[in-house]
């Protein structure tokens, strides 16, 4: 134990560092303009005020942007949590002509920044008359390089053993990945569900250019719209917007974290 | 201030992207998308009320607060439909150019004054046609919508610096007429330094985004101008230029403007008298009374820019444009001229505060009988932007840079207005 004491100072200093700028976000969402400007800076409201939620609320159609959003984000991690396992699974266990060609292919398409390929795909999207629509905001984001590279990693790791069991028991193929390995690779469909929610519920330069009417927009856009003004920037609005914003996230990352931390625990043959 | 420099940053930022992705998708553009082959240009407006859908966009608070004044519109045009997609400041920009390239535009939209070149130059924007009267507007704001001779769309408001200080403090400094010329202006930030109590006398941006807003006036003053007449060179290096960026530097050597100051604390500063001047738009008076409450409106004033060959200030705010690929042009441009109406901007003043371009709309006693909005009024008529060309954000930047060098390093202004040209030639005028 006294070995171990200054890895909790470490620990503790590391959660002050990340938890801070969120409990300011927090305590500043209730305060007034003028006091968050203030300088030296307050931590705890002086005059604690739910006006900026009520602004929020509102001023314009928020419900709306939150449904757009969980509709979006829901679909999109859905899409690669089922796309880059099955792609993923392929590329690593089954044996085709190109197989190694084709990876290189995804891999290839990882070292792509996604700012040249912006204004492409947001032709091709429009081209396909899908601009202003879900699938439009969906689509293009249903499987991810990424993805599917981390899902061969992981059921690379798993042998062989367990497939040719689940042959001799009679399994059809389908059956041996959706029934025996996919199971096994629940801590990869955790950490790439919470890495794809939070990249598609952050997602803001994407929903802003192909959603045409405010009736599509997402909540970061619907954020920065009513926050950010040519010359004056409401900070009030934007943490009190930032925080509805963020609780989902957290509740996304509370379910999956519990798979990520098992999955670590059992993975695998004895 | 500081908020516009986070906004230009973020704009900046986008236009790299977006001007990355052009670069790359525009050599595989089929020729039936290129802009030559779009609808001819409209020369004049038709008689009648304006017809059908219209789709505009606009950005921030005017987008939010648009559809109120176009439900006029719709009820002088029983026949038309207008509909209003508000678009965020944060990246407005990247929006409009991804939506040239995919040729997703709206009818006519709100366009910021320093885009107008850019989007001319992509081959969006559609002339402004012979029934719209443009003699009405501030002359420095109607020049915004001018890119080489042909005009694009129209001022549809405006705004412009003025120097603001704390009555109760120019009192106390034995200030009782505010300053006219260079010299008092110097003299009345040493008077507020030394008799006032001030940590500074005025606050001045050393350097940094956004700063030549602030520079450029004064170089304007002393009869400098960034291009020469035919907009195709950069004439930073002159006398005048550097006259103008002495007398900025001045007040750095002098130290009657800090470059130790926290940035983005302007108001605060004002507000506690630490620094009891500055130079900014109209919508610093809501900012500096939001913080300072009822106590600190009375003590605000402002002034015009302080005169050497001329008092020149910077002129912003936004232009509303019609897109060429519009099918309903001819009414779109019905809404154009409908908004530039003096009776159309008084009424958009009381709905945003936005100051109307058109002249005859400041006689509306909303604004008429403000404190401090009149003066703003009287600065327009001296009101100048920069030319619109395409490549003006890159020179922007390097101008910053280079003002930051010579207010916070000492770099000399000879120097300094060197440099700004040599990199202003390196990134050259794009026409």
């Amino acid at each position: 134990m006294r070995r171990t004491w200054w890895v909790y100072v470490i620990a503790v200093l590391g959660l002050v560092a990340v938890a801070a700028p969120f409990l300011w976000m927090f305590l500043g969402s209730f305060k007034t303009q003028g006091e968050l400007l203030r300088v030296p800076p307050t931590w705890l409201p002086e005059a604690p005020t739910t006006q900026n939620y009520d602004d929020l609320f509102a001023k314009a159609n928020f419900p709306r942007y939150f449904l757009n959003s969980t509709i979006v984000a829901l679909a999109v991690t859905a899409g690669n949590l089922i796309f880059c396992s099955m792609v993923g699974y392929a590329l690593a266990k089954l044996n085709f002509h190109g197989r190694t060609a084709l990876f290189v292919l995804v891999l290839g398409t990882l070292m792509v920044p996604g700012v040249v390929t912006f204004v492409p795909l947001f032709v091709l999207v429009t081209n396909a008359g899908l601009a202003n629509t879900y699938p439009g905001l969906i689509l293009p984001f249903l499987v991810s390089p990424f993805g599917v590279f981390l899902m061969r990693q992981f059921f690379q790791g798993l042998p062989d053993d367990l497939m040719d069991a689940g042959r001799v028991d009679g399994s059809s193929e389908l059956g041996i990945f959706a029934r025996i390995m996919l199971p096994l690779t629940r801590p990869a469909l955790a950490t790439l569900g919470i890495l794809t929610f939070l990249g598609s519920w952050n997602n803001f330069l994407w929903p802003l250019v192909v959603a045409q009417t405010e009736e599509k927009y997402t909540l970061p856009v619907a954020l920065a719209l009513y926050s950010t003004g040519q010359n004056a920037q409401n900070f009030g609005l934007l943490m009190a917007g930032a925080v509805v914003v963020v609780v989902p996230v957290l509740v996304i990352f509370l379910a999956f974290q519990r798979h990520v931390t098992k999955g670590i625990a059992i993975t695998g043959i004895k | 201030m500081f908020i516009q420099t986070t906004r230009r940053r973020l704009v900046i930022g986008g236009a790299a992207l977006t001007a990355t992705a052009l670069a790359l998708t525009g050599c595989g553009r089929s020729t039936e998308d290129s802009p030559e082959s779009a609808p001819k240009a409209t020369t004049s407006i038709g008689e009648g009320p304006a017809t059908g859908d219209l789709t505009v966009w606009a950005m921030g608070t005017e987008g939010e607060n648009l559809p109120k004044l176009t439900a006029a519109f719709e009820q002088a045009n029983p026949g038309v439909k207008v509909k209003v997609t508000p678009i965020p400041w944060d990246a407005a920009h990247s929006k409009f150019t991804t939506a040239i390239t995919a040729q997703t535009l709206p009818d006519a939209a709100m366009v910021g004054t320093t885009w107008m070149g850019e989007f001319a130059d992509l081959g969006a924007l559609d002339p402004t046609p012979s029934g719209i009267d443009t003699s009405g507007f501030f002359e420095g704001a109607n020049e915004t919508t001018k890119v080489g001779d042909t005009s694009y769309g129209v001022p549809w408001y405006v705004e412009t610096r003025l120097v603001y200080y704390r009555k109760d403090l120019a009192a106390k400094a034995g200030i009782t007429t505010p300053p006219a010329d260079w010299d008092g202006l110097k003299a009345m930030a040493k008077a507020m330094k030394e008799k006032a109590g001030a940590k500074y006398g005025i606050n001045l941006q050393p350097g940094g985004t956004g700063s030549w807003q602030t520079v450029m006036p004064f170089a304007w003053s002393a009869g400098a101008s960034i291009t020469g007449d035919d907009q195709k060179e950069f004439t930073f290096d002159t006398p005048e230029m550097q006259e103008g960026l002495k007398y900025y530097q001045s007040f750095f050597t002098d130290k009657l403007a800090g470059t130790d100051l926290p940035p983005n604390q302007t108001e605060a500063q004002f507000v506690s008298g630490e620094v009891p001047m500055f130079i900014s738009g109209p919508w610093m008076a809501g900012s500096v009374a939001k913080l300072g409450g009822d106590k600190i409106k009375p003590n605000i004033g402002v002034f015009q820019l302080p005169k050497n060959k001329t008092a020149t200030s910077f002129v912003g705010g936004s232009n509303f444009v019609v897109f060429k690929n519009s099918k309903n042009k001819d009414s779109a441009w019905k809404l154009v001229k409908w908004l530039s109406d003096a009776k159309t901007q008084a009424q958009w003043f009381k709905l945003s505060t936005d100051l109307p371009a058109v002249k005859s709309a400041w006689e509306d006693p909303s604004i008429a009988s403000d404190p401090l909005l009149p003066v703003f009024g009287k600065q327009l008529e001296d009101a100048k932007a920069p030319p619109a060309i395409v490549n003006w954000e890159q020179v922007a930047t390097a101008f910053d840079a280079e003002v930051e060098k010579m207010a916070k390093a000492g770099q000399s202004p000879a120097d300094t207005a060197k440099a700004i040209q040599t990199k202003a030639a390196a990134i050259g005028t794009g026409s």
